[in-house]
């Protein structure tokens, strides 16, 4: 019986490694980072992003900042796409990992407390990272602090 | 089987010593779960469609998504969503690791390659570690 159960957790665990990365486990401070340019540093180490092709969408004003919808496309082979804001008591929103056959054009809404801007980086394949940036107005703010 | 014991009890007060660790900063969101969890099917509201080869998938999934501040405020534990992630059979087609500014009941859409009939599977990890998951046959 206990055989069983040690194979169950060593099949569970072969599960989650073989799925794709964790950036929490791997990254944790990137998550308590208070400042994007710190978020960043933490995810991706001490990088100078260009302007890069990133299609960042987000309405110019969001009546309801407790559901902000924000789309990221971009047509740069990319191996990862991350979001941060710079209103929120900590900055990371989310982190993206482009599977081999997923298209890097993710959609989510988001928590902002109040008006400020999304940050979005783009970690392309070819080892370069790109960023692009967008300021909107929140008129009501969804984050309570 | 005493020995056994002991080494299990001792494994349990490091992991005791470590969570103490992490309270003292409110901060750390890295609480790793402590055990694989047995994921549990929850209801979730998936669309997956597929047109020329490419399937356009939108994922709503119930939940509150209590941020630090806000569980505070109301005197409960935060929770949110860590870590969403979409199967097609073994092949991984979406992975966010997501912290808690994701809206409440957060909506998700992604596009990847697939067929009809393939059966998409949504699985969800929060911040304790227990995982959810849901699944839909792609149209």
């Amino acid at each position: 019986m206990k055989k069983s159960i040690l194979g169950l957790v060593a099949v569970a665990a072969m599960t989650v490694s073989v799925s794709a990365t964790d950036y929490r486990a791997e990254k944790p401070a990137a998550w308590t980072a208070k400042t994007v340019p710190a978020a960043i540093e933490a995810l991706y180490g001490k990088i100078t992003p260009v302007e890069g092709d990133i299609k960042l969408k987000a309405p110019k004003v969001a009546s309801n900042g407790g559901a902000i919808p924000v789309s990221v496309k971009t047509d740069i082979p990319a191996k990862s796409i991350a979001i941060f804001q710079d209103v929120n008591p900590e900055s990371a929103v989310a982190v993206f990992e482009v599977p081999e056959g997923t298209q890097a054009n993710f959609s989510l809404k988001i928590k902002m407390k109040k008006s400020g801007s999304i940050t979005a980086v783009v970690e392309g394949k070819d080892g370069k990272f790109y960023e692009t940036k967008l300021s909107l107005e929140v008129a009501l703010g969804g984050c309570e602090g | 089987m005493k020995k056994l014991i002991l080494a299990l009890s001792s494994l349990a007060l490091i992991a005791t010593a470590v969570t103490a660790e992490e309270a003292k900063t409110p901060a750390t969101e890295a609480a790793a779960p402590a055990a694989a969890a047995t994921p549990t099917e929850v209801k979730m509201k998936i669309k997956a469609k597929e047109k020329n080869g490419v399937v356009k998938a939108k994922v709503a999934i119930s939940h509150n998504m209590l941020t630090y501040d806000q569980a505070k405020k109301k005197g409960k534990e935060a929770n949110f969503i860590t870590h969403i992630t979409g199967t097609v059979g073994d092949k991984v087609v979406y992975d966010a690791s997501t912290s808690q500014f994701l809206s409440k009941n957060p909506l998700i859409k992604f596009q990847f390659d697939g067929k009809k009939g393939d059966e998409l599977k949504i699985t969800y990890t929060q911040l304790k570690g227990e995982v959810f998951f849901a699944t839909k046959k792609i149209k």
